[in-house]
């Protein structure tokens, strides 16, 4: 297996506080790998550091099975990157600025403008300057000048903030679509559980700087489990019911009027029969799926399950 | 090199400097033109011979480059760390090392060719005045422009290399008003003029300066690649 992004004991310290600390990260070749963490845990910091613009203070990155140094700039002609705030020259219209971009990128192909603005979607900005975009629109012009050059990695932090909910499911299409055909291997980091849910091949979960876990998508879709959910209107009788009547004991009380029931053995109707049975109102039912967004927030409560 | 200058000129539209620059030769022109002509109505000797009005000429315009050069220096480099767009710069597959000396050098050759060339616009101008109003009393001798042109030549080049030391002050903290004031400060060094006295003719001011200006350039780009862009 080829790993286009390594890192091995990444660590970065801002004034004597260490925002990064010890990550060994691994891409692989063609994946997408979809960075999770509560903001000002450290993924834009990592990203900063894979792109050269911050330093580590210790550990390495190894890019494209190279080492990456301070003169390393044949690589960064490699990749595509959005990090944080997509930032143009405001002056210039949409296609000066990506005319800039080839330029300095040594890319020289007539089509490749305007089959970039094809690709995000984005029309009728020819003579529009920059300054005037709306935050979708810039966020997508900084996809288009991410992908134009045709990178072999792509990093792309928050890259669909600002996009309505068209655009995002436009833009995930789009990161599917380069990931199958062209094999681009795209890193790419949100706070937005459920869109990483929908694209990542891999994901890494990174809390106060520290990677707590690197996965496949696969193993935690594997791992999640069916369970049924009922809003009722007394946590405590219910709770009652479901321990000595049941004899359930594998559910979860999410809030005082929410509860998870985990165990399959006893049927959907006959819980709901009992409650009923015993006076308790219920809202409303549910069968669910565990998601990520579960997973992430076990995995930063420190996996402590209440019950 | 030269295509990174040539990018960069395209980037940040020198074309509309170099026409405001022409505007700024013209109203030095007039200014010049309108002091010889109040002060000839009013029957006062202004210029005692062609040294004197030529080096005035030639303070006004240094003053004004180094000004302009202090406006470029925050458009091309100061303003580029402030909106960030740095950090698009600072991806590209381009030392950077090569992008920082690309806008200085523009700067620098900016100051010098224009220096230069406004004095022989304005100077040029004054003389055909003075054909027709005659303003000075003693006729422009070859030797003494070739005097004075050698001196514009050495001041242009003093000049430009310390039109960089604003950067120094300006990218403590990103700020264009800050390198603007400073090169205020740099003119009150080497344009004033006490009857006659300038600092300037001091040789030793304006070559220090300079070589203050050529570390400034160095130490802004000496320890760039392993500076972090952003914090």
């Amino acid at each position: 297996m080829t790993y286009i992004v390594r890192t091995t004991q990444l660590t970065k310290t801002y004034m004597g506080k260490e925002v990064v600390s010890n990550v060994n990260m691994n891409i692989k070749k063609g994946e997408i790998y979809g960075f999770l963490g509560p903001n000002g845990a450290g993924k834009t910091t990592i990203m900063r550091m894979i792109t050269n613009l911050v330093k580590p203070t210790g550990g390495e990155i190894e890019l494209f099975g190279e080492k990456l140094t301070n003169h390393s700039y044949h690589l960064l002609g490699r990749m595509g990157t959005i990090i944080e705030y997509p930032i143009f020259y405001e002056k210039l219209t949409a296609k000066k600025n990506l005319e800039f971009h080839c330029e300095y990128m040594g890319f020289h192909e007539s089509k490749a403008i305007d089959e970039a603005l094809d690709l995000v979607h984005l029309k009728n900005v020819d003579d529009k300057l920059v300054k005037e975009f709306s935050l979708g629109m810039k966020q997508r012009l900084g996809i288009a000048r991410a992908i134009i050059t045709k990178p072999e990695l792509l990093i792309l932090d928050e890259p669909i903030n600002g996009l309505d909910p068209v655009g995002i499911k436009e833009i995930r299409d789009l990161f599917k679509l380069l990931s199958a055909e062209y094999g681009v291997t795209i890193l790419i980091s949100s706070h937005i559980l459920g869109e990483i849910e929908q694209i990542a091949d891999t994901i890494g979960v990174i809390n106060h700087g520290k990677l707590i876990e690197e996965v496949a998508m696969e193993q935690i879709r594997e791992k999640n489990t069916e369970f049924i959910e009922f809003v009722t209107n007394d946590c405590r009788k219910s709770v009652f019911v479901l321990e000595h009547i049941l004899k359930i004991t594998n559910f979860r009380v999410i809030d005082n009027r929410l509860i998870r029931v985990y165990d399959s053995s006893v049927p959907q109707s006959e819980i709901t029969k009992t409650f009923v049975l015993n006076d308790i109102i219920i809202e409303s039912i549910h069968k669910k799926n565990s998601s990520l967004e579960d997973h992430f927030l076990t995995l930063l409560n420190g996996g402590g399950i209440s019950a | 090199m030269l295509k990174l200058i040539k990018l960069e000129m395209k980037k940040f539209k020198m074309g509309g400097y170099v026409r405001s620059s022409l505007i700024t030769n013209v109203i030095i022109l007039g200014v010049i033109c309108l002091i010889s002509y109040v002060e000839n109505l009013e029957g006062a000797v202004v210029f005692e011979d062609y040294a004197v009005a030529l080096q005035l000429i030639e303070t006004i315009i240094r003053a004004t480059f180094i000004i302009f050069a202090a406006v470029l220096i925050s458009r091309l480099v100061i303003n580029e760390y402030k909106n960030k767009s740095i950090t698009v710069l600072f991806m590209y597959p381009i030392n950077r090392k090569s992008l920082i000396i690309a806008k200085l050098l523009i700067v620098v050759i900016f100051t010098f060719v224009n220096i230069v060339a406004a004095n022989i616009f304005v100077g040029g101008g004054f003389y055909l005045l003075d054909q027709f109003a005659q303003i000075v009393p003693d006729q422009l001798t070859l030797s003494g422009l070739g005097k004075h042109s050698a001196s514009v030549v050495m001041n242009a080049l003093a000049t430009s290399c310390m039109s960089l030391i604003p950067l120094y002050f300006g990218m403590r903290k990103f700020s264009g008003s800050t390198t603007i004031i400073s090169s205020i400060f740099i003119v009150l060094i080497v344009c004033q003029d006490m009857n006659g006295f300038t600092l300037n003719s001091i040789v030793f001011v304006p070559i220090t300066l300079a070589v203050i200006g050529a570390i400034t350039a160095y130490l802004a780009i000496r320890n760039i690649e392993n500076k972090d862009v952003i914090h």
